[in-house]
């Protein structure tokens, strides 16, 4: 039997009086595509944002390849080869493309008795990538800010691409986005399926998600209400079961 | 270089154009005593004091903080260094090493209430420069006499004829500009400063930038307190008092945005420049002391419009308006 690459077990999430999440049991597999879905308020992002780091659980346990773990920062999230792409809070406007998918990992090279940054090199890393990611980026150099919303998106994954990563969290990746946009956040999780890693996504347009899943995650009130492959379903009754809690 | 790269390069040091035509200005009204050797050296020398204090300000300011309480640490770390010096007779390359720690000290108590305890920079630094004010008539009221040479060297000795102030300034800017390129450390500011969160989220320790800003301007502050020190050849317990607003707009004055992640040191040594070639133009003028801090004041606002218009036009350059 396969061994879950993250198992959560019966994670808790309270902030004072406010229960965000009631006893989570949820898994995911070495290329598996979930879609995480629910209303606001039903707990996804709470529950992304302790696997991601951000916050760890009130209770409960994580299981890396079966062994338990803690995740208390964003950077045992990172070392464990979690790469989340946050809605509003993945990159910095106001460093380039370089520099934004090489933050926290910078390349450096030893100058005599100092490490200095070895710009050179990550920028001839981030523009093979972008151009593999089939991203129009005319230069590494350029500052994010100035990208769209899709390009952004992409910078983000290119960056849970280029470190390995085993888990790619994506938090309503194509929310404002146009539609090309759209479309290329959506060629980009095939493309890490074809890599083999992982990826839970959260978003609102269940027919948009539909095809690239493999398995959906219906969330209500801080829990999981349902559990389905994608075989198994259909848009319609994901939307009915949305609809009726 | 291409003409959009031109025009960003224009942009971005437009700082040292208006030095250049402030520096004409006052070179054409008054030739024969601005446009001297000896005017430049002075200029250039009674600008490295304040010169430390631009750069802490910008660490902070580029970090998306700010320090309100450089000017005491300036001070305070001055006045107690002096005391100890004197009282204890430690030699005076000790004392230079001690004004250094006690400022960085003093930056990583407000490092800590703000980068750890995460408290507003504001209310942090504005307490602490009150505490720090007064914390030095605490040490001495008056002045401290009797300092060592070595000890006063920095701000006030020469070498071949040049103030060593100038050399120590100009060193420490290039030595800044190289950390804040190209080590981590200074990627990490400028991120931390651009987007807490979405540094935080990377995987960085921002409490830890952070805190590591408020310790480097209060180095940078004790250095400054060492070079007022050696300026007037004593300590005294108002030192460096109500520099703090000068240094601020020598830094916005050079481009470093007060909401963080964006600026360069070299840029704020031409804004610390700048208020130094004014201060000396209208002093050559003779225009009355009370005139010249108004016109201090209409410069600092004149330079927020400016740093304003230029982010403006670097971004329809960017964008590919212009």
């Amino acid at each position: 039997m396969e061994i879950p690459l993250i198992k959560m077990e019966d994670i808790h999430k309270w902030f004072d009086r406010t229960y965000a999440l009631r006893g989570v049991n949820f898994e995911i597999y070495k290329g598996e595509v979930v879609g995480l879905i629910g209303s606001n308020g039903a707990g996804k992002s709470t529950l992304i944002k302790i696997l991601s780091g951000v916050f760890p659980p009130s209770k409960g346990r994580i299981f890396y390849h079966d062994e338990e773990i803690e995740i208390k920062t964003p950077k045992d999230a990172i070392d464990l080869g979690i790469e989340t792409v946050h809605q509003d809070y993945s990159l910095v406007g106001e460093r380039n493309v370089a520099q934004n998918i090489f933050l926290g990992r910078e390349l450096v090279r030893s100058a005599g008795f100092i490490k200095v940054l070895d710009t050179q090199k990550m920028e001839e890393v981030a523009s093979q990538k972008v151009r593999e990611l089939g991203l129009n980026i005319s230069s590494p150099t350029q500052e994010v800010r100035f990208l769209s919303g899709g390009e952004r998106q992409g910078i983000a994954i290119a960056r849970a691409m280029l470190f390995k990563a085993t888990l790619v969290i994506l938090d309503e990746p194509t929310t404002a986005l146009s539609v090309k946009g759209c479309r290329q956040v959506l060629d980009f999780i095939s493309q890490l399926k074809k890599n083999d890693i992982a990826c839970i996504f959260i978003d609102h347009n269940i027919g948009r998600i539909f095809p690239l899943a493999d398995r959906f995650v219906v969330m209500s009130h801080g829990q999981i209400i349902e559990n389905v492959l994608r075989e198994d379903t259909s848009v319609e009754e994901i939307e009915d079961l949305l609809v009726s809690c | 270089m291409n003409s959009k790269k031109l025009k960003l390069f224009f942009v971005d040091n437009m700082i040292w154009v208006i030095l250049l035509g402030v520096f004409l200005f006052f070179g054409i009204i008054k030739p024969r005593t601005f446009l001297t050797f000896q005017n430049v050296h002075f200029i250039l020398y009674v600008s490295s004091m304040m010169g430390f204090l631009v750069f802490a300000e910008t660490i902070c300011l580029l970090s998306g903080n700010f320090d309100l309480s450089i000017g005491e640490i300036a001070g305070f770390s001055a006045m107690v260094t002096a005391v100890i010096t004197v009282k204890s007779g430690l030699p005076g390359y000790l004392g230079i090493i001690l004004v250094v720690l006690i400022g960085g000290l003093c930056g990583a108590f407000n490092g800590l209430l703000v980068g750890k305890i995460r408290l507003n920079p504001f209310l942090v630094t504005l307490g602490t420069s009150i505490m720090f004010d007064w914390l030095t008539m605490v040490v001495r009221r008056g002045s401290v006499l009797g300092l060592p040479a070595v000890y006063l060297a920095p701000g006030g000795a020469r070498v071949f004829g040049v103030y060593l102030a100038i050399f120590i300034l100009l060193g420490f800017a290039i030595l800044l500009a190289f950390v804040l390129a190209k080590t981590i450390w200074g990627s990490n500011l400028y991120s931390v400063g651009g987007n807490i969160e979405a540094t935080r989220r990377c995987g960085i320790n921002t409490d830890k930038v952070v805190f590591s800003a408020f310790v480097v301007a209060g180095m940078l502050a004790g250095i400054s307190g060492l070079l007022y020190t050696g300026y007037m050849g004593v300590a005294t317990s108002n030192l460096a008092d109500g520099t703090v607003f000068m240094a601020f707009a020598g830094a916005v004055i050079g481009g470093v945005s007060l909401t963080g992640g964006r600026g360069s040191i070299l840029n704020a040594l031409g804004g610390t420049l700048l208020l130094g070639i004014i201060e000396a133009g209208l002093t050559m003028m003779a225009i009355d002391p009370a005139w010249q801090g108004t016109f201090t004041g209409v410069l600092v606002l004149v330079a927020i419009l400016l740093n304003q218009s230029r982010q403006i036009l670097r971004d329809r350059i960017l964008m590919g308006e212009m």
